[in-house]
């Protein structure tokens, strides 16, 4: 491809500052026509804030934006959109009970002629047709956006922009919450844009992703462009070195568990609803057994029903303790057992926002440190403060309110929960929306608790993950397990035609 | 459990002061130690209704009931003590009628699983209120015996009874929220209810809690009003809960629930009684009062939401 002699958007030292914390400084990027531009760096880099004030949403400081070689000011969202460029956030924001059609339509539906602006529904239904044609995707335009899944409301936020003259989109971590196969199809259709000339501006996590979809990427770092280069000239070391500013320990590559290990955890025939099927299970002291899967694949919902969190309709889960086999039935006596949980959202099911994160830690309070219905501080605090220390939590101090502290910490402050007394472990997607080197060390983390004899059973919808982390790997499908991969013999194609159903292999 | 920065503790404290400042300049008789008591003593019964909807507006809950439930417990006391039973044994008997009273909303909510607890206790506060005035007959209940008044409308080293309860049952409370393992559980169900019950605590049992002591609270300032009344007026309470929110919101908790203080609550309770006898004593129509603490409370609840906007931005 060669770039086009003016940029479609340039960035020319864009500064912001919310009081005394620069967000970003001397920030200078240029966007080709018709290119897919990745945007890489850790959650803090400032790839929000230059999205924000690209969007209209934020103002700078300073720097000036040109749109095709023209100085143009962004005060607003809609002069934005009036020039051509949108933004699809991680989470669309679309409105659940109405229609697709109306969604993509919203605030410019055509109306028929006269007073009372009736709307034009079979016009507006055309339109959004036309927009998801764009991306060679059918989505039922009449059924409402509450009822389709993520993957969809993600096409149809895109389809919105399309529908209004977009020419630049930016997409905000669109695939975080979606599955393996769903992030194929969404590259596909984002690649089906840019053949016809539309501009992407690409944020994720996800390396393989960048890879498999930019043409070139910029790297930001504490809100500076460190580098912008072709894809193909960095590897993922390179790309890895820039966001974190220093080189990465190498892999993890723990050994398996001892052979005589015992299990520690024993599931047989867990079924919950018709969610979940069959689910037998043994994960042995030390080990560290994955759950790979589609999303809706079960994944979540084997943890939940193990931990107890869900209500299962048969079945039986035993943790092995000091004392022989407890059984487990609800989230009480999953605890008591020595059982802990890092669900899926933090932010929904896993912290307490209004509080610090001494307290968020000592939310799982130990029976010690409560006496006659009384909290023993004395041993809250020193529980909070040695997992700050254990999982090097950047805070200021265990009195900051959790809401303060970055993805990543806030999610080793989960963690931190279950450092102590937890035989069993069950993690559920325990790096999403965490920066690289974050990653790393919540992997080292989980490495190290499971050589100190914790058994961990971790979902994740990162094939990458799994394969780094976990001794063995379970693929689930339609709320079963299909099949069962040792890791030294799992690659993604394999696990992948499994969660799909392209094969099939019993559980041993 | 919540450590908000010093500036957003102490704006409640802030306008308590202020508004004393500006009423003593106003008015020669604000700022004596008789009027100060006096205002004490009809902020009593507020401040104590305002402790229990404290608890559950925590939890990110409301209890609408608690007016109606002084209205339903002030004649079931006096009705007691009309037909002979003592005041201690009457006074223990409304504070448990009004505890189960409480854990009924809890369990509205708990249990059938109403959507919010609006209207679960929007229910209670007609069926209370209903059952209020059956029992008595539409009309006050008068004649309690003498002792009950001299004890609870006294005082004790000149300090009003009501406002030696209000400030034991504070005590009490302020332990309570800080100190348990209930009060925190609290505090982190209003925070997070799905990360609550994933720590293991028991969500249900502790929302039971919070809406039973609400109810307790209720018929504690029952027991009061009775007292000072010396009688029980089946009307009572009406409209008490709106007040309570009040002074729960103009202390500094939030409706979004997690957030909210004992210290907090006395100062809306006490900035509410301040402004009603400062405006009498200014003079004030009773129709313009109504309007100025309107104006209070929604300025209140709009710091309430600058304070999350800062709260998320930071």
């Amino acid at each position: 491809m060669t770039p086009a002699p003016t940029p479609l958007l340039e960035m020319r030292g864009l500064a912001k500052r919310f009081g005394a914390q620069v967000a970003l400084q001397d920030c200078s990027l240029a966007i080709a026509a018709g290119e897919v531009h990745a945007l890489a760096g850790e959650n803090g880099a400032g790839k929000s804030t230059l999205m924000a004030i690209l969007s209209g949403a934020l103002a700078p400081d300073e720097g000036e934006i040109l749109w095709e070689g023209r100085p143009v000011g962004l005060p607003d969202v809609r002069s934005a959109q009036g020039l051509g460029i949108s933004i699809v956030h991680q989470e669309p924001q679309l409105v659940a009970s109405l229609s697709v059609a109306e969604n993509i339509g919203l605030g410019r539906l055509p109306h028929r002629a006269g007073p009372v602006r009736l709307v034009d529904t079979g016009a507006m239904r055309a339109a959004a047709r036309a927009a998801l044609d764009l991306l060679g995707v059918s989505v039922p335009v009449e059924a409402a956006v509450g009822a389709i899944g993520v993957a969809q409301r993600q096409l149809v936020a895109i389809a919105r922009a399309l529908h209004f003259g977009a020419r630049l989109i930016m997409l905000d971590e669109p695939t975080s919450s979606l599955s393996l196969g769903e992030i194929e199809a969404l590259l596909t259709s984002l690649r089906a844009l840019r053949a016809r000339g539309t501009t992407l501006v690409y944020i994720s996590h996800r390396l393989e992703e960048l890879r498999a979809i930019a043409d070139r990427v910029t790297v930001l770092r504490d809100g500076r462009v460190v580098t912008t280069a072709p894809m193909d000239a960095m590897d993922n070391d390179a790309l890895i070195t820039a966001m974190s500013g220093r080189e990465l320990a190498a892999d993890l590559q723990a050994g398996p568990p001892p052979p005589g290990a015992e299990p520690r955890l024993r599931v047989r025939d867990l079924a919950q609803g018709g969610r979940l099927h069959a689910f037998t299970l043994d994960v042995r002291e030390g080990e560290v057994v994955g759950l790979a899967g589609l999303m809706g694949a079960g994944r979540s919902r084997a943890l939940r029903t193990i931990f107890g969190a869900d209500r299962r309709t048969a079945g039986t889960v035993e943790v092995r303790a000091a004392d022989g086999w407890r059984g487990v039935h609800d989230v009480a006596s999953a605890i008591a057992a020595g059982v802990g949980l890092v669900p899926e959202d933090r932010r929904a099911l896993g912290l307490v926002f209004t509080a610090t994160v001494c307290d968020n830690v000592g939310l799982r309070t130990p029976p010690e440190a409560r006496r006659w219905g009384l909290l023993l501080s004395r041993v809250l605090r020193p529980l909070a403060e040695a997992a700050v220390e254990t999982l090097r939590i950047k805070a200021r101090g265990i009195d900051d309110p959790v809401r303060t502290l970055s993805g990543g910490n806030q999610q080793k402050v989960v963690l931190g929960r279950w450092l102590r007394d937890t035989r069993v472990l069950l993690l559920d997607e325990p790096t999403r929306g965490v920066d690289v080197s974050a990653k790393a060390e919540i992997h080292r983390h989980l490495r190290a608790l499971a050589a100190s004899g914790v058994a961990l059973l971790v979902a994740s919808s990162e094939i990458p993950e799994l394969l780094a982390l976990c001794d063995r790997i379970l693929v689930m499908r339609q709320g079963r397990v299909v099949g069962e991969v040792p890791r030294d013999r799992a690659t993604p194609a394999e696990i992948l035609s499994l969660a799909t159903g392209a094969t099939e292999r019993r559980a041993s | 459990m919540t450590r908000t920065p010093w500036w957003q503790r102490l704006a409640p404290l802030l306008g308590l002061f202020l508004l004393c400042l500006v009423l003593s300049l106003a008015s020669p008789h604000f700022l004596t130690v008789d009027n100060l008591l006096n205002v004490l003593r009809q902020s009593a019964i507020n401040a104590i209704l305002a402790l229990g909807q404290l608890l559950v507006i925590i939890t990110a809950g409301i209890d609408l009931s608690i007016g109606s439930v002084v209205g339903l417990t002030i004649v079931i006391l006096t009705l007691l003590m009309r037909h002979g039973v003592s005041a201690l044994l009457a006074a223990a008997i409304t504070l448990g009628v009004g505890t189960l009273i409480g854990l009924g909303n809890g369990l509205l909510l708990t249990r059938l699983r109403l959507p919010h607890p609006f209207i679960s206790t929007l229910g209670t506060l007609n069926v209370a209120r209903g059952a209020a005035l059956l029992l008595a007959g539409g009309v006050p209940i008068s004649g309690l015996p003498p002792g009950f008044r001299g004890v609870v409308a006294g005082s004790l080293l000149r300090v009003p009874m009501p406002v030696v309860i209000a400030a034991v049952a504070y005590l009490i409370t302020h332990v309570f929220l800080s100190r348990t393992v209930y009060g925190r559980d609290l505090y982190a169900i209003g925070g997070n209810r799905e990360a609550a019950r994933l720590c293991g605590i028991p969500v249900d049992r502790r929302l039971n809690l919070a809406y039973a002591l609400s109810g307790a609270a209720a018929a504690l300032a029952a027991v009061v009003l009775a007292a000072r009344m010396n009688s029980g007026f089946p009307l009572a309470g009406t409209g008490a809960e709106l007040d309570a929110i009040a002074a729960v919101i103009i202390g500094g908790a939030s409706f979004f629930g997690g957030v909210g203080t004992v210290g907090g609550t006395l100062i809306g309770a006490l900035i509410i009684g301040f402004l009603r006898n400062g405006l009498n004593l200014l003079d004030v129509s009773a129709f313009w009062q109504m309007i100025v603490i309107g104006v209070v409370i929604v300025v209140a609840v709009w710091i309430d939401v600058l304070r999350q906007r800062v709260g998320r931005a930071a």
